[in-house]
This record gives C-alpha cells, sequence and structure tokens, in this order.
C-alpha cells in the first residue's frame, strides 16, 4: 500500500550513526544498509576490533558515501577496555560541532562466551571480563555518548540494543548469554523510563548465517537454520523508519 | 508434591552470604532454629565485627547451645580467594550425616540510586557493581555445587535474594535494576540445568512504593512496605526520583516499613513448605 502523501523516500536524517561490532555479521549488513538511509553529511562511526577489517569496509563504501557525502570513521578498539569506550566518544564528540538532526547507536557488538554448564564458572575473572565486555560496556558507551550529544529541540534520539529470545528464556549452558542479555534488557528499558526524548529499542535479529551463528553449531551441533542477516537488517531499517515503535519495547524479528 | 509442612530443614549445612546485617543476619537466626542438631551454618560477609557478633549471639541461642557449629568468614566474594575460603570452610564444616546444603545468595548493594543511566559512564564503576552483585553468586553457587554435588540423600538448595526491580524497570535505579534481572535470569538458567536442584528467587518486599493496603496472611498482618535495612534507609535518603523519595520517608516515618522477621518468616515457610517451582520468583506477598 503505497502512501500517496509521501514525495519522497523516509530517511534517518542528517545523523551520526554509531554502530559497534560493524566488521563483521549483521553490523556490517546493518552498516551498508544505513548509509543508504542517512542524508548528506551524515557521519558513520564504524566500532570493531579489527582495522584492517574495518578498512575493508570503508572501502566497499566509499563510492557511495563519497557521492553522498557521509563521512565514515574507523574505530579499532576493543570495547571490553575502558579506553576503547571512551576512544569512540572521543571521535564521537568531534563531529559534534556539526549540526545534526539524528544521533542513532547501534550497541551490536557482543560475544557469545563459554557454553557450559552452570557449574564451570567458579572463576570470577571469567565472568567479569564477559560482563564487562556485554553489560557494562553498552552503558558506557551509551551513557558517553548521550553526553556528547544531550537532548535539544529537533535531535532525534535513537539507542538499539542488539537482543535475543535468549534474553527472555532460560536455556541450559548458556548461563553467561541469557544471563547478559537479560542484564541489557533491564539496562536499557530503565533508560526509556529515564528518557523521554530517547526512543530506545531492543531487537531480537533472529537467527542468521553469521559466523557467530557458525561458532554456536560448532559449540553445541544446534542447527538454527539461520536467515540471511540482510533479511534481520531489512527489518530493523524498517523500525527505525517507521519510528512507531514504543521506546522500551523488546520487538523480534518474526513480529515485524 | 507433600501437603504436609516440614517443621525442620533437616540436618543443614546452610552457607549465607551477607550475613552480618539486614535481611541476611535475620536469616542466620531463623535458621539456626529450624535445622536438627548437627548442622552447621557457614555466614560469610566483608564485615568482620558484624559477623563475630552475630556469631557470638548464635553460640548463646538454643541452637547454639545444643551444638549448632557456625563458621564466620570474612571475605570479599569478588575475589577468588575470597570464593576458595568460603568453599573451604563450607567443606570443613560439612559432615556425613548433613542430608541438606542450603545455599543463600544474599549479599548484594543498591548502587548509586540518586543518578540516572546517562551518568554511568565509567566502565569501571559498572564493573565493580556487576562483580559484587552478578559474578561473585554465579561463581559462589558454582563453587558450591562442584563442592557438594548432587548425591542420593542429599537435598540442595540454592536461594536468590532477588526484588520487584529484577522484573520491572525504575528510574534512577538502573544499576540495582539490572543486576537483579541478571540474577534472576542466572538461577532461572540452573533450575533449567538442574531439575533435583531446588532454586528458589525470593523477593523479601514487593512494592518500591504503593498506596498502604494491608495484606492478612496465617494471621499475620503484613503492610506491603520496603523491607526494613541499612539498604533501604540509603534508598530513601538517595533516590533521585522525588515521588519514590517521598513515598519511602513517609512509609518509614509512619512505621510501615516491613520487618526482616516477617519476611523471614514467609521465607522459611516456603523452604519447609518445600512446593515452589524451581526457578521461580516468589515474593513475600505471594500467597
Amino acid at each position: 500500500m503505497s502512501d500517496i502523501n509521501s514525495t519522497k523516500p523516509r530517511t534517518l536524517g542528517r545523523g551520526i550513526c554509531i554502530i559497534t561490532g560493524a566488521s563483521k555479521g549483521f553490523g556490517r549488513a546493518l552498516a551498508h544498509k544505513v548509509s543508504h538511509s542517512l542524508e548528506p553529511r551524515s557521519v558513520l562511526l564504524l566500532v570493531a576490533r579489527s582495522g584492517t577489517l574495518l578498512q575493508e569496509m570503508k572501502e566497499e563504501l566509499q563510492s557511495f558515501t563519497e557521492e553522498q557525502q557521509l563521512g565514515v570513521h574507523c574505530i579499532a578498539v576493543d570495547l571490553s577496555m575502558k579506553e576503547g569506550v571512551d576512544e569512540i566518544v572521543r571521535v564521537a564528540r568531534k563531529e559534534a560541532v556539526n549540526e545534526i538532526e539524528h544521533v542513532l547507536l547501534i550497541n551490536n557488538a557482543a560475544s557469545l562466551g563459554d557454553i557450559s554448564k552452570f557449574g564451570s564458572f567458579t572463576d570470577p575473572n571469567e565472568v567479569n571480563s564477559y560482563l564487562s565486555l556485554n553489560v557494562s560496556s553498552p552503558l558506557a558507551l551509551t551513557a558517553g555518548i548521550l553526553q556528547v550529544f544531550p537532548y535539544r529541540t529537533g535531535l532525534r534520539w535513537s539507542v538499539v540494543n542488539l537482543s535475543s529470545t535468549f534474553a527472555l528464556q532460560a536455556v541450559p549452558s548458556w548461563v553467561l548469554y541469557c544471563t547478559a542479555k537479560a542484564a541489557r534488557k533491564m539496562m536499557f528499558t530503565v533508560l526509556s523510563n529515564e528518557e523521554q526524548h530517547i526512543k530506545v529499542l531492543s531487537y531480537s535479529p533472529g537467527p542468521m548465517d553469521t559466523e557467530m551463528q557458525k561458532d554456536i553449531l560448532r559449540l553445541t551441533g544446534v542447527n538454527n537454520h539461520p536467515l540471511p542477516c540482510q533479511e534481520s537488517v531489512g527489518k530493523l531499517m524498517k523500525l527505525l523508519l517507521d519510528n512507531d515503535f514504543s521506546s522500551g519495547a523488546h520487538i523480534d524479528f518474526f513480529d515485524v | 508434591m507433600s501437603s504436609t509442612q516440614c517443621t525442620d530443614l533437616g540436618r543443614a549445612l546452610c552457607i549465607i552470604t551477607g550475613a552480618s546485617r539486614g535481611f541476611g543476619r535475620t536469616i542466620a537466626r531463623e535458621m539456626s532454629g529450624l535445622v536438627k542438631p548437627g548442622s552447621a551454618l557457614v555466614l560469610t560477609a566483608r564485615s568482620g565485627d558484624d559477623l563475630r557478633s552475630l556469631e557470638a549471639e548464635l553460640a548463646e541461642s538454643e541452637a547454639g547451645r545444643a551444638g549448632l557449629v557456625v563458621e564466620c568468614v570474612v571475605a570479599d566474594l569478588g575475589q577468588m580467594e575470597g570464593l576458595g575460603s568460603v568453599v573451604r570452610a563450607s567443606k570443613e564444616a560439612f559432615s556425613e550425616d548433613i542430608d541438606h546444603v542450603i545455599l543463600v545468595n544474599n549479599a548484594a548493594s543498591l548502587g548509586d540510586v540518586s543518578r540516572d543511566a546517562k551518568s554511568f559512564t565509567d566502565m569501571a564503576e559498572v564493573d565493580s557493581y556487576l562483580s559484587l552483585n552478578v559474578s561473585s553468586s554465579l561463581c559462589l553457587t558454582a563453587s558450591i555445587l562442584q563442592a557438594f554435588p548432587q548425591l542420593p540423600g542429599l537435598r540442595r538448595s540454592v536461594i536468590n535474594i532477588t526484588s520487584l526491580c529484577a522484573l520491572q524497570p525504575f528510574r534512577s535505579w538502573v544499576l540495582y535494576c539490572t543486576g537483579k534481572a541478571a540474577r534472576e535470569m542466572m538461577f532461572r538458567v540452573l533450575a533449567e540445568e538442574e531439575p533435583d536442584l531446588r532454586v528458589l528467587s525470593y523477593s523479601p518486599d514487593k512494592c518500591l512504593y504503593c498506596p498502604v493496603q494491608p495484606v492478612l496472611t496465617i494471621g499475620h498482618c503484613i503492610v506491603p512496605g520496603p523491607l526494613d535495612t541499612d539498604m533501604q534507609k540509603v534508598a530513601r535518603s538517595r533516590t533521585a526520583d522525588p515521588s519514590i523519595r517521598k513515598s519511602f520517608s513517609d512509609m518509614f516515618a509512619q512505621g510501615q516499613l516491613l520487618t526482616c522477621e516477617a519476611s523471614c518468616a514467609k521465607l522459611m515457610k516456603l523452604l519447609l513448605e518445600d512446593s515452589y517451582t524451581s526457578g521461580a520468583h516468589v515474593d513475600v506477598y505471594d500467597l
């Protein structure tokens, strides 16, 4: 059904879009898609550990981004380190001088952790390290970027938490992953309650054909019949462009 | 499921964290009266003085005079040595006669409730919070379950002291809500993995703030206020949200906080009946 009142395609506006875990899988596919919905003089901040892969992406995007006047910054950092989060905030701050209409932060980076029985987790260093990357880091990053771009009239603010059905469902041998996803879901819901001007979305992307899914198959033998991640990216884009989700909602790929 | 209520928790090894004050201290007292002779309590906290005074009090109690063993372990559960010392003390306190191992994950902290999520730019602060409130209970539980594996004739119960905050978000309480939500999921996974293990997430109070409506249960009139502890004292003086803060202060001023004894009585009843669904969230007002 076409909207006869719309004369131009919907966009995300002139924005700064930060994507963590941007070098592979969902994050990488999202970066490609998002760049097509950002208006000229937008900026894309791609964050991952691998400078090489990020640079490769930047080159892939180059002709398009040049034509569309999109700035692309590759930030090769480890998000489990405070310095990594601080570096992203620093780069974002430099971009804050430009008039932007939309801040879009995609908390996508994550790890599976050791998929093992509960009883194996006797080392606090292992658990702390896992929670640091998967829970503390997205909170500190989101807070840091919020400090750089405080709300003002005319500024659209969107935060996405890449979630999972495992945020809701307790799965044997998946204590680390389930715990972190449940923590993140609550964390972002509290944020949505506190910040009336930010739209917060927890998006559960469904099983996708990524390296993470290959790891899952190798480690657990479970085949989740993954779909191409472009499909899931498409649904997230629709949610962001329609922009009529309730802030704080947890939405699954299969519900869109 | 048996409908006859046990009057005791068996010959038990009870390990209680955060036992020096508040709800943990009350649990230690109440459990000591419900375990059979030959039982042992391992009480841990960071504060040695408070633990020792509790130890002395328990030694003088009826159970103490009947031979209840009480071991106090001053430990930081966020460190391997701290965990190790609690596991060692538990193994030493264990005897062949013990038929029930009970682990109460009670130790927790509030986090800074005067600030919104957007102020938590310091990863170290969040890491430290999660270490105490999430990692330490995972690692302690895992270590205790390894130390006391499933055996015929041995019951094992794991209790997670939780909160409504595990289920509902509250403004300016991001750390506490996040930690409690994490723990609740953690213990649900445990319950799924170990069907022979009894796992209970018990919320000692329910309302963060709500209109006063007394709830009647087994002859006791329990006012639905928050639990009366040092943690609540901090909460009512520091919560950023003014309406929540006022609500807490009003309830405190009107004597409407729930006593630890009243809430603990409900927890003991749940453990004695032993009919809760493993992994479930049960609060003091659930009938």
